[in-house]
């Protein structure tokens, strides 16, 4: 029990820190106010490519189809490993020929990608692609197909020789 | 592009000589006798030469052939029509694979028909570059491009030349952008979407972007310094309306339609992006602002390919979402919600400049998110934000007038875009019955060679489930060699506009359709 005056004091003192809370809360909410958006943490579907996930697939070409149709759209290759056959994806076939790449029964290969769930089953989503001594990358160090996008990424006298040389613009 | 003017020359020669022919046949004993009532007069036709008339601007993403592969590229610009079928100027700026540049349009040809199709042909110094068009009014079209090699496809509107000043555009603006950015040697599919205000004098203020790129989200941020927009100051800003802006760090040229759209292109070579920027309602946006049923179109890509995602939504005004509905043909896996139970919910930012969340979650597909800017309490822009998709496009608010086949009777343009292993653009034409059959006619280009066809005739049906504001069925039959079907869920957004997306599982296609008057 303290004094009248002591009483005053702390009286005086919790008003003070109620205004500054009370001053704090409304600088806050104003800071929150003016603050941007944070990127969301994204969810994440089942068909997309995890790179956490990525494994190395070898074997021998069963069959191989340009235009499967079988999801996901695209070229598709039939892997038979040691542990199976297995759905090899490699998007878009004319990147796969621009690139001189193309496969025949028998041919051995080995592919680093990841797989998907499917209703049609498990998919391998390659990211890399190899017969023989080629390499082709088939997919972005994030996943994406580089079939459409890939080419602005080259020497800038690469581009000028195959574009659309003579061509309207 | 001369055979396809000689086709469409004789396609009008057909027309004007069928109805010639009508005429005359008056004279002949097998006519009309006395007594007869005769036949009502023929309409006159909706659409001639006369319809495209003025100055337009126009913008447009495609794919051209760049290093045997195919590459995104941007169109944007303007050119002016005679009337009479003529080309007699205009301005546009590529960015394509080897680099950007603004080319001036030294001529040109067009040919309209009388369903509002027709074909176009822009000369520059490179050559001239050919386009199916269809036009929804003498205002406004879609336009695609018909070359070898290069497929493209987007829209085109009137100019009105005395917004072509910086203090004409003053007030809010909401942008889409979609194309790739380049960093080094990484190249990856990228789409920003944001406001701003612009000051009337060139200044930009209250800039504010979400970017994805290649799945990595910026959040929200706000503009770099030395963000700007400016008319040129030479011929091309005072008679094609033609600009420079920095919006959200990134460089543009842009083409203004009026004060209320602007077309954007961007020009930070070997990056590319493309798209309009639509003025924003002047309004304080808060839950409330988003009140009603929306449907909703975006596409883009995964890492499987091509996704075209529609649907629909209703939002209470109050940050929660009921009556889910989404069609989502991911490079043709098809996801249908609702699926298991769909719950949602959506906040707008406490700045009041229209951004937002929005989420959803069906418990058997998992969880949708999404951000949005407001152009108005109707419409937004929308990007999804999940892992590794880049997709955007809009949502309008869904009509409260009842939807059926007879409402909704009548012609329609469409654009549609997308694809199976290449890209595919289609423009086109139908006349939508009331008990829901259709008639019409289309062009599209599947980037190679020989194989742009065009006046494809199709047919089909549209079936409405329900009170029509939910997903709708609609079938395309292309009357080409091979027979082709293409099966399109429909939302309708009103009695002007419907939104598809492709649920076939061997292409990706999208697009909208829009009333002709």
């Amino acid at each position: 029990m303290g004094t009248k005056w002591e009483q005053v004091l702390k009286h005086k003192i919790r008003n003070i820190v109620s205004s500054a809370a009370i001053a704090v809360a409304i600088l806050l909410s104003t800071a929150v106010g003016a603050q941007q958006r944070n990127a969301a943490a994204p969810a994440s579907r089942p068909t997309a490519y995890d790179v956490t996930r990525e494994t190395t697939l070898q074997g021998t070409v069963v069959s191989y189809t340009e235009d499967s149709s079988r999801p996901p759209l695209g070229a598709h290759v039939t892997v038979q490993t040691a542990s199976g056959t297995v759905d090899v994806h490699l998007g878009p076939a004319s990147y796969l020929r621009s690139n001189h790449f193309s496969l025949a029964v028998g041919d051995p290969v080995r592919f680093i990608g990841a797989n998907i769930p499917t209703e049609q089953g498990n998919v391998f989503l390659a990211r890399i692609a190899q017969h023989g001594t080629q390499v082709i990358a088939v997919r972005s160090a994030s996943g994406f197909l580089l079939a459409t996008t890939a080419s602005r990424a080259l020497p800038q006298a690469e581009r000028s020789q195959s574009a659309q040389q003579g061509k309207p613009r | 592009m001369t055979a396809k003017m000689n086709r469409l020359a004789f396609f009008v020669l057909v027309v004007v000589g069928s109805f010639a022919a009508a005429c005359g046949g008056g004279g002949s004993g097998s006519g009309p006798g006395p007594g007869s009532t005769p036949p009502p007069p023929q309409p006159p036709p909706k659409f001639s030469n006369a319809s495209l008339s003025g100055q337009y601007a126009f913008s447009m993403a495609g794919t051209e052939l760049c290093a045997g592969s195919g590459s995104f590229f941007g169109r944007v610009g303007t050119f002016v029509a005679d009337a009479h079928g003529n080309i007699t100027g205009g301005l546009e700026d590529v960015n394509i694979c080897t680099g950007v540049q603004t080319l001036q349009f030294t001529g040109g040809t067009y040919s309209i028909g009388p369903d509002g199709r027709g074909a176009l042909g822009l000369t520059n110094s490179s050559g001239t570059t050919t386009y199916s068009i269809a036009l929804s009014s003498t205002t406004e079209g879609a336009i695609g491009q018909t070359d070898v090699d290069v497929t493209a496809s987007g829209s085109f509107q009137r100019q009105n030349t005395a917004a072509f000043t910086d203090k004409a555009l003053a007030g809010g603006y909401v942008f889409d952008f979609k194309g790739v950015e380049v960093t080094g040697t990484t190249v990856s599919p990228a789409s920003i979407v944001g406001r701003f205000d612009a000051d009337g004098a060139g200044g930009v203020g209250n800039g504010l972007f979400d970017s994805n790129v290649a799945g990595s989200l910026s959040g929200q941020q706000t503009f770099p310094t030395g963000a700007f927009y400016q008319f040129d100051p030479n011929t091309d800003g005072t008679t094609f309306g033609r600009g420079t802006a920095k919006i959200a760090g990134r460089n543009f040229a842009f083409y203004a339609v009026d004060a209320t759209r602007v077309k954007f292109n961007g020009t930070d070579f070997p990056s590319a992006f493309a798209g309009d920027a639509f003025a924003q309602q002047n309004i304080a946006f808060n839950l409330g602002s988003l009140n009603g049923g929306f449907a909703f179109l975006i596409s883009g890509l995964s890492t499987t390919g091509s996704i075209g995602t529609a649907g629909r939504f209703t939002a209470d005004g109050a940050g929660n979402l009921t009556g889910v509905v989404v069609d989502e043909n991911n490079n043709g896996v098809i996801t249908l919600l609702p699926n298991g139970t769909v719950t949602g919910t959506y906040t707008v930012d406490n700045n009041q400049l229209g951004g937002g969340t929005l989420t959803w979650t069906d418990t058997k597909a998992g969880t949708f998110s999404f951000i949005f800017y407001l152009i108005s309490a109707t419409q937004g822009v929308f990007q999804e934000t999940d892992s590794k998709l880049v997709s955007d496009g809009l949502f309008s608010a869904q009509t409260t007038n009842p939807i059926s086949a007879a409402s909704l009777a009548g012609d329609y343009v469409f654009d549609w875009s997308g694809g199976s292993n290449a890209q595919e653009d289609f423009v086109g034409q139908l006349t939508l019955t009331p008990s829901g059959s259709f008639s019409g006619t289309m062009d599209f280009n599947e980037f190679a060679t020989g194989k742009q066809f065009f006046d494809v005739p199709i047919s089909g049906s549209l079936v409405l489930n329900g009170d029509g504001t939910q997903a709708n069925t609609f079938s395309v039959n292309a009357q080409i060699t091979p027979a082709r079907t293409f099966n399109f869920t429909v939302y309708v957004v009103n009695q002007n506009t419907l939104f598809l997306v492709g649920v076939d599982t061997n292409q990706v296609v999208v697009g909208t359709m829009t009333r002709q008057p």
